[in-house]
């Protein structure tokens, strides 16, 4: 439920009252900027917009504010007290500073599901959001900043898709948000700083972990130290990692290098994992060795969520270091559509150092975009901040680069490589081999069905693109990418009858009325 | 000159592919060559429809334009017997059900509009059956009751455009065609002998070269790019695009066997083998368009919020039980009509050895038009009157 703005329950049953847009009254306002994202880019962007006068709504699905990397526990939760993120000095003062600001419209619980536009908002956009219980509606704005962060990168590989296989991410917040931690002998199994981190908190839950497998050799603590504030996940505590890995071989977990989980076998769950030895870039060397598991974590990294810029009609470019497919932009964060922005991992997954620094750029530049004053100083200090923050990132990019050629080559011709429409990796062998001319993974998602469930493709994308580029011996980039359309997480029929509803107006109207400010149009 | 052909196909789509599959069967040395990929566009974006009734877009604009709509009968009937065969054909599977096709009416106004439609259809030789409201229930007990009647033709139905076209793009390369993607023509010169095209091909490193190849006959089977492909030629060929919106759902357990239109609503609905519904009728998106008007079909096109939202009120109105199926994509597919709504099919006046066929329903029609092109490729007299559709039609001094 919205902070200020309307009361969006009182807009009329699905289907019978509902404004449509341009018909509406009062509702039919345009905020200046929407941010989709509240986490370290989108927070600092929506004070930083607000700062310059600003009229800014905040969506996100979650309940409350910080993003998948300072995820706060539910407020219901005793004990709920927001635990500063070792290294982040600046995230617990930034998170209570924009929960506390009052300029700031936020929707939490919204999920951004697409953007349309319509003539009745000329110089604007349409953000549409999704509620589990209240619904679809549309938010009204000038401009938009894509701050949708990052996910754990997926790898299909013999038996992924059992119960009791898990990512390192999602462990993370299970720990830390839900307060639940997996029972039994766990393995982490990747490429990832973020398996020592997780392997750790684990520890210290009391979980007993038996091994943690990294594909490459383990980075030198002086390594790390260049990585620092450069990956998503409390990574400025690498600083102690020589500390960590003493702790987790006191605690009789095995850390191995040159290993990677080539199976997890069990009937209806995990009971143990395959573990094998590879070479430099991740190929299989040895026969695997069976490791008894309830639990396996996997920590390959990161892909950037850009489902929505995507869906959007934003540019993007094949970036492998980076996280795969990024949103191209220019150096004032504006992406290939007009009035569009980009902040944060979909720009390149770069951790919450860079993220916070691109949120502020991205407001300054809408800001200046808008008409609002906005100082050279101010401008300067940003990019200053990004430069400063992408020194570590790029660093940090080459170093935990994926071999995904390797990784590709993990799933067998049984292997689930599209969850949602369980398509096997045989499927898409035989198809590539009856279909000479297919060459882009949008045929093969079309034929095939990989990426056409609700994910869109988050989970098969990687696997289907390395597959088809291997078949075809032709760049991964050069496969292209799979599309992404609204909505883009699934919502009932019913709940579309609304999408020509408003959810939220600004608090006050704007003095001049909707795209009357003369501001630079956005083309349509 | 190292490559030669009888005949190069412009446009990977379901007519661009059942041209070239046909073509070579009957021993032609086919080339056929997408700019994308085969089946990436609106072949592979629309809703796959098998509809031979007329459409709501036909009708709603009154009497004598659906009298001039109906001038497409033969084709459609055509087109009905040979999607029936199509499949044994091929060899694979296109998803084709000829279950029934229903357009419902919910007011008396809209059940004038059948009785008025089904004469009309019947006179061209379409069968079409008007069901009453009792009869309903037990044919269609997926309606919402506030359908009060419907007409049923039971050569409609549906295949399935995901699949189709790269179906019979391998049907062609088992006949001997050659079918290369990412490969966008960009130049053609006269030859005593037919045309020499330019063909721009990226290569699997990404690299682009140009080559050019000789041909007896080109085929222009390019949907919306229709008349750029004609200027290449020299050749006037006017297409009005449209970009419309369409809705797919997760899975459901399968409860609509028939195509579904509605006599007063743009209304589409169709439930895939995949068990997923399709969703459309003719909502209109925003077509994206340079600073001089000229549409970029290139770019992707903008949803409309009432026409998704309107969409979907039609939709769960109909079939009330689809309010809370998860809809998981909405799409804006472009597809071409020709000014007066009728499709352009035969030889491209002024460029000897080419043939278009484009315009309205390419996909229910597209075995029609491919088998017409085939004809005209190998020097048969068409056994379908053609002059309704001839492509000169537009160009001053013709007389239709």
């Amino acid at each position: 439920m919205g902070r200020t703005g309307t009361d969006h329950n009182a807009i009329g049953q699905a289907g019978t009252e509902h404004n449509v847009v341009g018909h509406g009254t009062g509702q039919a306002g345009m905020f200046d900027l929407a941010v989709v994202g509240a986490g370290p880019a989108g927070m600092a962007a929506a004070l930083t917009a607000a700062d310059h006068g600003l009229k800014v709504v905040v969506v996100d699905e979650q309940q409350r504010a910080g993003g998948q990397i300072f995820r706060q526990p539910p407020e219901e939760f005793t004990g709920s007290v927001l635990r500063p993120t070792a290294g982040y000095g600046w995230a617990t003062g930034l998170i209570r500073r924009f929960e506390a600001d009052e300029r700031l419209t936020t929707e939490f619980g919204w999920s951004a599901i697409g953007v349309l536009y319509d003539d009745a908002l000329p110089g604007g956009l349409c953000l549409a959001v999704n509620h589990p219980q209240d619904g679809t509606r549309v938010i009204g704005a000038r401009r938009l900043l894509i701050a949708t962060g990052a996910y754990d990168l997926p790898v299909a590989f013999p038996g992924w898709t059992l119960p009791g296989v898990m990512t390192a991410g999602a462990v993370q917040t299970l720990v830390k948000a839900q307060k639940i931690a997996p029972v039994g002998d766990v393995v982490l199994a990747g490429a990832h700083p973020l398996l020592l981190l997780v392997a750790d908190l684990l520890v210290r839950e009391g979980v007993r972990v038996s091994e943690v497998a990294f594909a490459q050799n383990i980075p030198k603590p002086a390594d790390l130290l260049h990585a620092l504030g450069a990956v998503p996940g409390h990574v400025r505590m690498l600083a102690e990692t020589g500390g960590i890995l003493a702790r987790l071989v006191r605690n009789g977990v095995r850390v191995s290098s040159r290993t990677v989980v080539t199976a997890a076998r069990g009937e209806e769950h995990v009971a143990r994992v395959e573990l094998a030895r590879v070479d430099r870039r991740w190929k299989v060397t040895g026969t695997p060795r069976a490791v008894d598991a309830s639990h396996l974590v996997l920590g390959y990294g990161f892909s950037a969520s850009t489902e929505l810029a995507r869906q959007i009609g934003c540019d993007l470019v094949y970036d492998s270091p980076k996280g795969g497919w990024v949103v191209s932009h220019d150096d004032r964060l504006r992406t290939s559509v007009p009035g569009v922005f980009v902040a944060g991992e979909p720009t390149g997954v770069a951790g919450a150092d860079q993220s916070r620094a691109e949120g502020e750029l991205a407001a300054l530049a809408i800001a200046a975009d808008l008409g609002r004053d906005v100082s050279a100083t101010a401008l300067a200090e940003a990019e200053r901040g990004i430069r400063t923050a992408t020194r570590f990132s790029t660093v940090v990019q080459r170093m935990f680069e994926p071999a995904r050629e390797a990784l590709g080559d993990l799933a067998g011709r049984d292997t689930t490589v599209c969850r949602c429409e369980t398509v096997t990796r045989g499927t898409l062998d035989d198809f590539l081999e009856a279909s000479p001319f297919v060459s882009d993974v949008n045929a093969v998602k079309l034929s095939c069905r990989t990426g056409m469930g609700p994910c869109q493709g988050r989970y098969c994308e990687g696997s289907v693109g390395t597959i088809l580029a291997s078949a075809r011996e032709q760049p991964i980039g050069l496969g292209g990418r799979f599309s992404a359309h609204l909505p883009i997480k699934p919502v009932p029929v019913g709940d579309l009858r609304t999408l020509d509803s408003f959810l939220d107006a600004p608090p006050d109207a704007p003095p001049d009325g909707p795209g009357g400010d003369g501001s630079g149009a956005v083309d349509g | 000159m190292s490559e030669s052909y009888d005949v190069v196909v412009v446009g990977g789509g379901l007519l661009g592919c059942l041209t070239a599959w046909m073509a070579a069967r009957d021993g032609a040395r086919v080339l056929l060559v997408d700019k994308d990929q085969v089946n990436q566009h609106a072949s592979g974006q629309n809703a796959g429809s098998l509809h031979f009734q007329l459409e709501y877009r036909m009708v709603e604009a009154g009497e004598e334009a659906a009298r001039v709509a109906a001038e497409a009968m033969p084709l459609h009937l055509d087109a009905a017997a040979m999607w029936a065969r199509l499949e044994e054909e091929i060899g694979e599977s296109l998803g084709v059900r000829q279950t029934g096709g229903l357009m419902v009416a919910e007011n008396a106004d809209q059940v004038g509009m059948l009785e008025f439609k089904a004469e009309l259809e019947r006179s061209w030789g379409l069968d079409v059956r008007t069901l009453d409201r009792s009869e309903l229930d037990t044919v269609a007990p997926y309606l919402s009751r506030d359908i009060v009647a419907a007409n049923l033709s039971a050569l409609e139905g549906k295949a399935d455009a995901r699949i189709a076209a790269p179906a019979v793009a391998r049907a062609a390369v088992a006949a001997g065609a050659a079918v290369c993607a990412r490969t966008r023509l960009t130049g053609a010169s006269h030859t005593p002998t037919g045309w020499d095209v330019t063909l721009r091909e990226t290569d699997r490193t990404g690299e682009v070269r140009t080559r050019t190849v000789r041909t007896a006959a080109v085929v222009i089977a390019a949907g919306v790019w229709t008349t750029e492909l004609g200027q290449v030629f020299g050749a006037g060929l006017p297409t009005v695009p449209l970009a419309l919106t369409m809705t797919v759902t997760s899975k459901v357990p399968a409860f609509i066997p028939h195509l579904v239109q509605h006599a007063g609503a743009r209304l589409s609905l169709k439930q895939s083998l995949d068990k997923t519904v399709l969703i459309g009728g003719g909502w209109p998106a925003r077509l994206m368009r340079d600073a001089d008007g000229a549409p970029e079909f290139d770019r992707k096109h903008q949803l409309i919020p009432r026409s998704i939202a309107g969409n979907a009120r039609a939709a769960v109105n109909a079939v009330p039980s689809l309010e809370r199926v998860p809809a998981v994509r909405s799409w804006v597919g472009t597809t071409t009509v020709a000014p007066d709504q009728l499709p352009l099919v035969g030889a491209v006046k002024g460029a000897p050895g080419v043939f278009v066929a484009t315009g309205g329903s390419a996909f229910t029609l597209g075995p029609s038009f491919a088998r017409v092109l085939t004809g005209l490729l190998a020097g048969r007299s068409p056994d379908i009157d053609l002059a309704p559709y001839d492509p000169a039609r537009f160009t001053e001094g013709s007389t239709p």
